[in-house]
């Protein structure tokens, strides 16, 4: 199981970085719009490879079926020419590398040199009834608040897109 | 050095049962089609007093097997403009977790590929994934029809996902499990979760056919309006990997529903002779699939309009309903299922006799005032 | 020998980076959602290994990933919304090209 684990750590790593590398650097939208799924079930995998079974299952419920599917509406309904100068020659680039890497070296270097307490205790396998009872028990109010967020995030995004009454006649019923 | 069964080191074992698991799956999921096409064109042609397939073979049983290898044999066409690398994954994104679907579902006791304790919840999450390949396809084909497919496809599968979750919830409360073997256990002695959740069992039944794309929902490949919806620009076969996985997903479905609401493999005898569990989890599950046969040779299809508002204003009230009246049912009579069993077929008949008379007020206000709005133009001009 | 929580660490702060570069860089707006998609799932990620490997008592950290998930679908949703209602009225998705509000 050892050797397993630690492909399969080895294998999701390298996907998980890799596809977040091709999402930024791919020209085509369409593309960059399938490796984020790619990285999103990746995701999933190292959550599976956390014990996290059910965290893994809405990953890929809400990321990969509902996220992605949104996104790639979004790559649809607009139009994704060629864009007309090059990723790495921009005005904002250098103030981006100085800005990006000033937060980026402590926070990396601080990750790599980070060392597991020790005798900290490990959870058993699966997550499925601690999970619920904190959602349910501990964080029942945020949980219901969460809920509110997204009606809320769901009228304004259709009221945004909404065309005028005008051109409606024919689209509502 | 840890050895695995057979005496195999588990570096090696572990890549070897996933193959050995794929292939099972595969070999269920072609056979399953096979049987699944001549069963559905058999039974069609009985419905519509024609003679179907008869002509290879004894009553016509090789025509699908030839049909097949006609697939097999086709020329591998893609058409110029298509997207090339969404139009090659697209039939393996829609596959793929139809096939990994089999890898819960208890066909028998101790007959299961695993036994997660997440089992309907991983199940759910494989159904949700099947829309980004259609999506996908319907995009990549560089064809109105197809992108108009591929849209309604995306609508209806991610609305109908919806009441079909919610209807698996009032299941998992009454087993007090997400394990498919723990749910099927659950339904010993012919206490079968259909009597005591029929509505569920409607709503979860009906959100399926959405979800597969069957009739009468299916919209995305209506062949009157859009040729074949995200499937046109597909030939040979990469249509065939996308018809298999339709088949496949009616027989997962069907299989959900026969674990969850008929009580999987439990059946008489099956205590002595646990062979006998394959036997009836494979009747149940193909009842179910005839049902759903049946019910395509049956009834029109939907108008897109009247799907979305079926399932925003009718499906998922009545699940969350549901879930509602079940939830403070069992925490009220924790020991009994009688109550819950009772309002479920009360709130079922409610909802068999109250839907076709508010879609048919609606129709009428809908009409209405269309009518005004074509007098008022009328007067205008 | 378990994987150590480092590893996930390392691979979630890489991943966190890349995203934030994205960000940076690309200027179509899309793409920014997702590379803002990128950032979120990096922070799940070491969310949940701290969770799984320092929680205590239960699963708190793993509730944060959920509101976590709550969030980024109602941010994809309104965030596209947006570039919609953008795009109808001056047609482009390009940032640099969105300058109304430019002083």
């Amino acid at each position: 199981m050892d050797g397993i684990g630690t492909a399969l750590f080895a294998v999701l790593a390298l996907g998980l970085v890799g596809g977040g590398l091709a999402v930024v650097l791919v020209n085509r939208i369409t593309a960059a719009a399938l490796f984020m799924a790619f990285t999103f079930l990746c995701n999933a995998g190292m959550f599976l490879l956390l014990g996290a079974e059910v965290i893994a299952m809405f990953q890929v419920i809400i990321y990969v079926g509902a996220i992605t599917v949104l996104i790639i509406f979004g790559v649809m309904l607009t139009p994704q020419g060629d864009r007309r100068y090059g990723l790495f020659f921009q005005k904002q680039t250098p103030v981006a590398a100085i800005v990006l890497a000033a937060v980026a070296i402590p926070v990396v270097v601080f990750a790599f040199s980070f060392r597991d307490p020790t005798g900290a205790p490990h959870l058993a396998p699966g997550d499925l009834k601690a999970l619920t009872t904190s959602i349910f028990v501990d964080y029942a109010v945020p949980f219901e608040i969460a809920s509110i967020l997204l009606l809320a995030a769901m009228v304004g995004a259709i009221v945004l897109v909404k065309r005028e009454s005008d051109d409606a006649a024919g689209g509502e019923r | 050095m840890p050895v695995g069964p057979f005496g195999l080191d588990p570096l090696i074992w572990a890549p070897l049962r996933l193959a050995l698991a794929v292939g099972l799956a595969l070999f269920l999921v072609l056979n399953g089609a096979l049987a699944q096409i001549y069963l559905e064109r058999k039974l069609q042609a009985i419905m519509q007093d024609r003679l179907g397939p008869i002509h290879v073979g004894p009553q016509g049983l090789l025509q699908t097997l030839a049909d097949a290898i006609k697939l097999l044999a086709k020329e591998d066409v893609r058409a110029r403009l298509t997207d090339k690398w969404f139009f090659l994954a697209a039939p393996s994104i829609v596959f793929a977790p139809m096939l990994a679907s089999y890898a819960v579902l208890p066909f028998a006791k101790d007959f299961v590929g695993v036994d997660l304790n997440v089992g309907v919840l991983y199940l759910a999450t494989l159904g949700s994934m099947t829309v980004l390949g259609i999506v996908i396809a319907g995009w990549a084909s560089n064809n109105k029809y197809s992108l108009v497919g591929g849209m309604r496809s995306a609508g209806q599968l991610i609305s109908y996902e919806v009441p079909q979750l919610l209807s698996l919830i009032t299941v998992v409360l009454v087993s007090g499990s997400l394990s498919m073997v723990q749910i099927t256990e659950s339904q010993h002695d012919f206490r079968i979760n259909l009597f005591i959740l029929p509505l569920a069992f409607v709503t979860y039944f009906i959100a399926a056919l959405a979800e597969t794309n069957r009739n009468p929902f299916d919209l995305p490949e209506a062949e009157s309006e859009l040729v074949a919806g995200f499937l046109t620009e597909y030939s040979g076969m990469r249509w065939g990997v996308f018809f298999l996985a339709e088949y496949g997903e009616v027989t997962v479905v069907s299989a959900i529903l026969t674990t969850l609401w008929l009580g999987g493999w439990s059946g008489p005898w099956v205590d002595s002779l646990p062979i006998l569990g394959v036997a009836y989890f494979t009747l149940k599950t193909y009842l179910i699939v005839l049902v759903f046969m049946w019910i395509r040779a049956t009834l029109p299809r939907f108008r897109i309009d009247q799907l979305m508002s079926f399932c925003w204003k009718s499906l998922i009230p009545v699940t969350i309903a549901n879930i509602l009246v079940t939830a403070v049912l069992l925490l009220a009579f924790p020991t009994t299922r009688v109550p819950v069993a009772v309002a479920n077929w009360l709130m079922l008949g409610a909802f068999v006799v109250a839907i076709p008379l508010l879609q048919r007020r609606r129709l009428a206000g809908v009409r209405a005032r269309l009518r005004a709005e074509a007098e008022r133009r009328a007067i205008a001009v | 020998m378990t994987i150590p929580l480092a590893a996930f660490i390392a691979v979630s702060a890489l991943l966190f980076f890349v995203g934030a570069a994205g960000v940076l860089v690309r200027r179509n707006a899309v793409v920014i959602l997702m590379c803002v998609e990128l950032m979120l799932n990096a922070a799940n990620l070491a969310l949940v290994a701290f969770s799984r490997r320092l929680g205590l008592i239960d699963e708190r950290g793993s509730v944060f990933v959920v509101f976590v998930f709550v969030v980024a679908a109602a941010e994809v949703a309104v965030g596209l919304a947006i570039v919609l209602a953008m795009y109808r009225n001056r047609p482009t998705v390009d940032l640099d090209e969105v300058q109304q509000m430019r002083g």
